[in-house]
């Protein structure tokens, strides 16, 4: 027998996203401060961590997740986006996440297959 | 309008009993339309295109399987990457960072990017356009990105730009939709 999912098993849900990213940014960074030797490790676990969890839904998704830090020094930073897609299962997420010496951006889009 | 057009668009108007064809071609048959006013009965047969009639009159059109499991053109990364060096370039050249300007650059550039990436007519791939605009501070920033997707078809192009006062980081990625 075939297994069918239910509209609510396979549409991108903007709140279950934002909690795995913020749990993935906490959980990589944490309160540590900005050290230039290790934000290359802090963006790849971030994005590992974010795909891991985003993979273990289970949903019939392509996803892109882009992760950025930044030194905090009182620069500006603008990020947008723009997509071509189907309004009607595709998403997107976006969670800010800042300490004292670093922002943490990270985006995620779900396309469906 | 032409003028057959407009007589075609009066008979819907009046009364108008279609028989649907076997629905699967994009085509209708419209037959039978009765004109109240003369007490006479006109027989119209004709077929339509679809994308010609009301929005009422419009039928779920089921379309036949392809059987297409790969795509006939792929997500051409270095013509993107062309736009993208094109629009950045020509946006950002002679600016100076300014927080207001930068907030309503970013969303200009991003649309503009996916009108153009659309042009390219690339068929059944999905396109997301990413746009970031900083300034130049003497900050140290990192990106990094990783997608879970089929990698033999979808791609991504990326570019970024620099002057004295800001920069620019365009990516464009392209998600073949099966």
């Amino acid at each position: 027998m075939d297994e069918y999912q239910t509209e609510e098993e396979t549409a991108f849900i903007v709140e279950d996203v934002s909690k795995i990213i913020k749990e993935s940014v906490e959980a990589a960074i944490g309160g540590s401060t900005y050290q230039h030797s290790r934000v290359n490790q802090w963006t790849t676990s971030v994005v590992e961590q974010c795909l891991s969890q985003l993979s273990k839904l289970g949903k019939p998704f392509k996803y892109i997740v882009t992760c950025i830090i930044m030194q905090k020094n009182g620069a500006g930073l603008q990020t947008a986006s723009a997509c071509f897609w189907d309004n009607s299962t595709d998403g997107s997420c976006a969670v800010r996440w800042e300490n004292k010496s670093m922002y943490c951006i990270v985006s995620v889009f779900g396309l469906a297959i | 309008m032409s003028d057959q057009l407009k007589d075609k668009h009066q008979r819907r108007e009046r009364r108008t009993v279609k028989v649907p064809s076997d629905g699967s071609h994009g085509v209708r048959v419209k037959e039978a339309t009765i004109r109240k006013n003369t007490e006479r009965e006109i027989i119209v047969s004709s077929m339509d295109e679809l994308g010609h009639h009301d929005e009422n009159t419009r039928m779920v059109v089921t379309m036949e399987n392809t059987y297409q499991t790969a795509p006939h053109k792929r997500f051409p990364v270095p013509a993107v990457t062309h736009i993208l060096k094109d629009v950045l370039s020509s946006y950002l050249q002679q600016e100076k960072y300014e927080v207001e300007w930068s907030q309503k650059m970013t969303k200009t550039i991003c649309e503009v990017i996916r009108a153009r990436v659309k042009d390219l007519m690339i068929p059944r791939y999905k396109i997301v356009v990413l746009v970031h605009i900083g300034q130049q501070a003497g900050q140290s920033m990192q990106m990094s990105s990783r997608c879970l997707w089929d990698a033999t078809t979808d791609s991504f192009a990326c570019y970024s730009f620099t002057n004295s006062s800001l920069f620019g980081v365009a990516t464009v990625y392209g998600v073949y939709f099966e």
